[in-house]
């Protein structure tokens, strides 16, 4: 018996497994089973709505990760820093010119000295940060009120650009070489950072952001109510509005980022970079550079999340606590893998969601079914469904 | 915004009571006791730290505001018995280690002058209970949890007073007002949707739910659980829903009741589902955030909120304690986001401190006389109108949590800013960030009555 056991023990284990999956597909049927078709058809919309957004943060996280090995856990707070500043720019009427000059010039000022301070010493590219600077500033501060989404929109990316290159130029870049685990560490202390500055500039009261709202009304959308498949469904099912343009600016996010890394020279670039930094910069890729783009492209990532995600609820501290709901999409979809960050966003959204229709009163979608699942998965493929399988010689 | 503060400040006069107080500088409201010792050259510090950066954040900022108001008042106008007041506080950014380590720096540093505490969370509550005990150190909290309270047993009464009454009674009282109201609530089923901690899960105790079927309200047994950070809560509510509610109930605050508010509009069934809450739904910050769902008559989907209110609010300027505190905040500058309940209820409380201080010291005789358990026994001994009647502090026979509450509905102004708007047709519109804005009113439903005592049923 014990003889047997060894000589076929994978198998015995994914017996063993697939027990387990079945048992767990029969209880949830037979937890669904009494439920209207309504609530299925709606808990999957929303499930696969808010998964978007999840792997929009998501993805913010990859891009890191893919690019230089490190796991970002300052993500949720570049989430707030981004929305907060969006919201500067898009509730005040009256945008202060020293002000949006003075956030042009350091973005400016950052970007052009990604390689070296001593660009600065030519002529030319002084004219271009200048020129660039006032551009921006234009940008910002053009007209009035009712151009508050250009403004808004320049603003944070500006912000985002400066968060993402001071980020990098000043905690990361000087580890380069170092063990990454310093580095992982250095994005925790990047979050309690950007916590304070984010406290001392917006204060910690709950800031409205009306992004969604219809301008007629000045209320949130209505959303779609699927009137017409009532009676098939036994019930109404309703898709919001601002979670489908969350969603869809999720996906073209991802397949911008895709077409990036596929088929650029800098996407190819950051790939190899994070394959192994001093490998990389031995044969001549600039790997300074590229960590700079990457970090300011996360950066960008985690603004558009956290202005989605703030005028969805309202801007405040706890938005970054989404990036904590987002690592089990993250494991689960592969940390290199850019599919796998959208693809472990929604199978999470709708896990919490079915987890949520199932059992709300002892928070299983939030706290257990999303782990279970991230268990499961990891266990049969432990790189993450879309995972890079990494092979090393020892 | 700055005139949708102006507008905010004009529905103060709702009722027509602003006796002058624009011009006038309003007397303190209080019949504090008079000081039989003089403490010129001293400091008499309050102490206090809490949650100012994490979860709770957005209700507790205006907590340092009030403070710092009220001290520089108080300093303004002679002191404490000539003694100088100031504050010393942390922010522990919601995390238990950071609560304990800023009591354990309290302690160490200040062992002589600490004797009063004030805290802000029930989690803090739990977690120094039996340290407040061990060091003799009495607290003040907004609203405390039976556990911090009372002790596991709900019997034991500790070191910490509750300036509210504990959640599970505010919701037995809000059960006595729907059994009171069938014309409103018929056959009512109470369903919980609610946040997962522990001030969310307060009220859905069994020993609830068996008094309030005592009353004739059903309460169902299963609490629907969302985070704070939750941008979708169908499934919460529709499970409420189907589980035969139709009364939704939460402990949440800010975008928690806006976002079950905007989801039963999204669903339709915003005439057909009440909504009512612990007294933090009654706060500005929801009255603001629920406006960006309307609901078909156009106004905003948290019209019509039903919570506790068991102290004086912003709108009753009749009342000296409102004026006082609304013309401190005016003087100050302070913005519409703070002026919500913790910034109004902070000068109760720094009031109760000083009443508590003046009577422990006039009673030993000196300021370096008094301990911790003198103190006590002050607070324990106390039946006091908080600000002349803001809030009533009773803590006598045992008690450490108010016991005195109301029931108040979230209304929006109408356009004379006379009282509460029918539709958008009659109501205030004002120029807010996104656009128009209503003006939030709390309307009184009921008189202050005694809360039902229902911890350690």
């Amino acid at each position: 018996m014990t003889e047997y056991i060894n000589r076929n023990k994978r198998q015995l284990t994914w017996l063993l497994y697939a027990i387990a999956a079945v048992a767990l597909a029969l209880f949830v049927g037979d937890q669904l089973a009494g439920l209207k078709a309504a609530r299925i058809v709606q808990t999957l919309i929303s499930g696969v709505l808010v998964g978007g957004v999840y792997g929009l943060v998501a993805l913010g996280i990859v891009v890191i990760n893919k690019a230089s090995g490190v796991f970002n856990f300052a993500h949720g707070w570049m989430m707030v820093v981004g929305g907060m500043i969006f919201w500067s720019f898009f509730t005040v009427s009256e945008i202060s010119l020293a002000g949006a000059g003075l956030l042009s010039a350091a973005t400016m000022f950052m970007i052009m000295t990604t390689v070296s301070y001593r660009n600065l010493l030519e002529q030319r590219n002084l004219l271009i940060a200048a020129g660039g600077a006032i551009g921006l500033t234009a940008l910002m501060t053009v007209g009035g009120i009712d151009w508050r989404w250009l403004h808004a929109l320049t603003g944070t990316f500006a912000g985002a650009i400066l968060t993402g290159l001071a980020v990098e130029r000043f905690t990361i870049r000087p580890l380069i070489g170092q063990p990454l685990f310093t580095a992982v560490l250095m994005t925790l202390a990047v979050a309690e950072v950007l916590h304070g500055v984010t406290q001392i500039a917006w204060g910690t009261v709950e800031l409205h952001l009306p992004i969604f709202v219809d301008p007629q009304t000045s209320s949130r959308f209505k959303p779609i109510r699927l009137e017409g498949l009532r009676e098939a469904l036994d019930g109404l099912a309703i898709i919001r509005v601002e979670l489908v343009i969350a969603f869809a600016l999720a996906i073209v996010a991802f397949i911008g980022f895709i077409l990036f890394f596929r088929y650029t020279s800098v996407g190819l670039a950051m790939r190899a970079t994070s394959e192994d930094q001093q490998l990389a910069q031995s044969v001549g890729l600039r790997v300074r550079v590229i960590l700079a783009i990457t970090w300011a492209a996360a950066a960008f990532l985690a603004s558009i999340a956290g202005v989605l995600q703030g005028g969805a609820v309202g801007l405040s501290l706890n938005i970054s606590f989404v990036a904590l709901r987002v690592f089990p999409a993250v494991l689960l979809g592969g940390l290199e893998s850019i599919t796998g960050a959208l693809v472990g966003g929604i199978i999470i959204g709708i896990v919490e969601q079915f987890g949520t229709l199932i059992n709300s009163s002892e928070q299983a979608g939030t706290n257990l079914a999303p782990y279970v699942v991230l268990m499961l998965v990891l266990v049969i493929r432990p790189d993450g469904l879309f995972g890079e399988k990494r092979i090393e010689r020892i | 915004m700055k005139k949708l503060c102006l507008l905010l400040a004009l529905l103060l006069v709702v009722g027509g009571a602003l006796p002058g107080m624009a011009q006038d500088m309003m007397e303190y409201p209080s019949d504090l006791t008079e000081c039989e010792v003089d403490l010129t050259g001293e400091t008499v510090n309050i102490f206090h730290f809490g949650d100012l950066s994490g979860p709770y954040a957005f209700i507790t900022q205006p907590i340092i505001s009030a403070m710092t108001d009220a001290i520089r008042y108080w300093n303004s106008h002679g002191g404490i018995c000539g003694a100088e007041l100031g504050q010393i506080y942390e922010d522990t950014g919601g995390s238990r280690e950071a609560a304990q380590s800023a009591y354990d720096r309290f302690t160490s540093h200040y062992p002589d002058e600490l004797d009063l505490l004030l805290l802000y969370s029930s989690d803090d509550g739990e977690l120094l209970r039996e340290q407040l005990a061990e060091d003799e150190i009495v607290s003040l909290i907004a609203a405390g949890s039976i556990e911090s309270l009372y002790g596991e047993d709900g019997q034991t009464p500790g070191w910490l007073f509750a300036s509210n009454p504990l959640y599970i009674n505010q919701f037995g009282f809000f059960c006595q007002f729907v059994a009171a109201s069938p014309e409103t609530f018929p056959d009512p089923v109470i369903g919980f949707v609610t946040w997962p901690n522990a001030f969310g899960r307060a009220g859905t105790e069994p020993a609830a739910r068996e008094y309030c079927a005592s009353l004739g309200v059903n309460v169902l047994e299963e609490p629907q659980f969302f985070l704070p950070t939750d941008t979708d809560i169908l499934t919460q509510v529709q499970n409420a829903i189907d589980g035969g509610a139709n009364i939704i109930y939460s402990n949440s605050l800010a975008t928690g009741p806006a976002l079950i508010a905007g989801t039963l509009v999204d669903l339709g069934l915003e005439e057909d589902i009440k909504l009512a809450g612990v007294n933090w739904v009654m706060d500005t910050t929801v009255g603001l955030l629920g406006q960006r769902v309307l609901k078909p008559n156009g106004l905003p989907a948290v019209d019509g909120m039903f919570g506790s209110m068991p102290f004086r609010w912003w709108t009753e300027l009749s009342h000296p304690a409102v004026q006082f505190v609304y013309q401190q905040f005016t003087l100050n500058e302070r913005g519409i986001t703070e002026q919500n309940i913790a910034y109004l209820v902070s000068w109760g409380v720094i009031d109760s401190i000083i009443e508590a201080t003046i009577r422990t010291m006039n009673r030993m005789g000196s300021l370096d006389a008094v301990t911790g358990a003198d103190m006590r026994e002050t607070v324990e001994s106390m039946d006091y109108a908080v600000l002349g009647g803001l809030m009533h502090h009773r803590f006598e026979e045992g008690m450490r949590d108010a016991t005195m509450n109301r029931i108040a509905v979230l209304k929006y102004a109408n356009a004379t800013m006379t009282g509460p708007a029918t539709g958008p047709g009659d109501a205030m519109l004002v120029d807010g960030p996104s656009g128009k804005m209503f003006v939030p009113l709390v309307v009184p439903l009921t008189d202050f009555m005694e809360v039902p005592q229902l911890r350690g049923r």
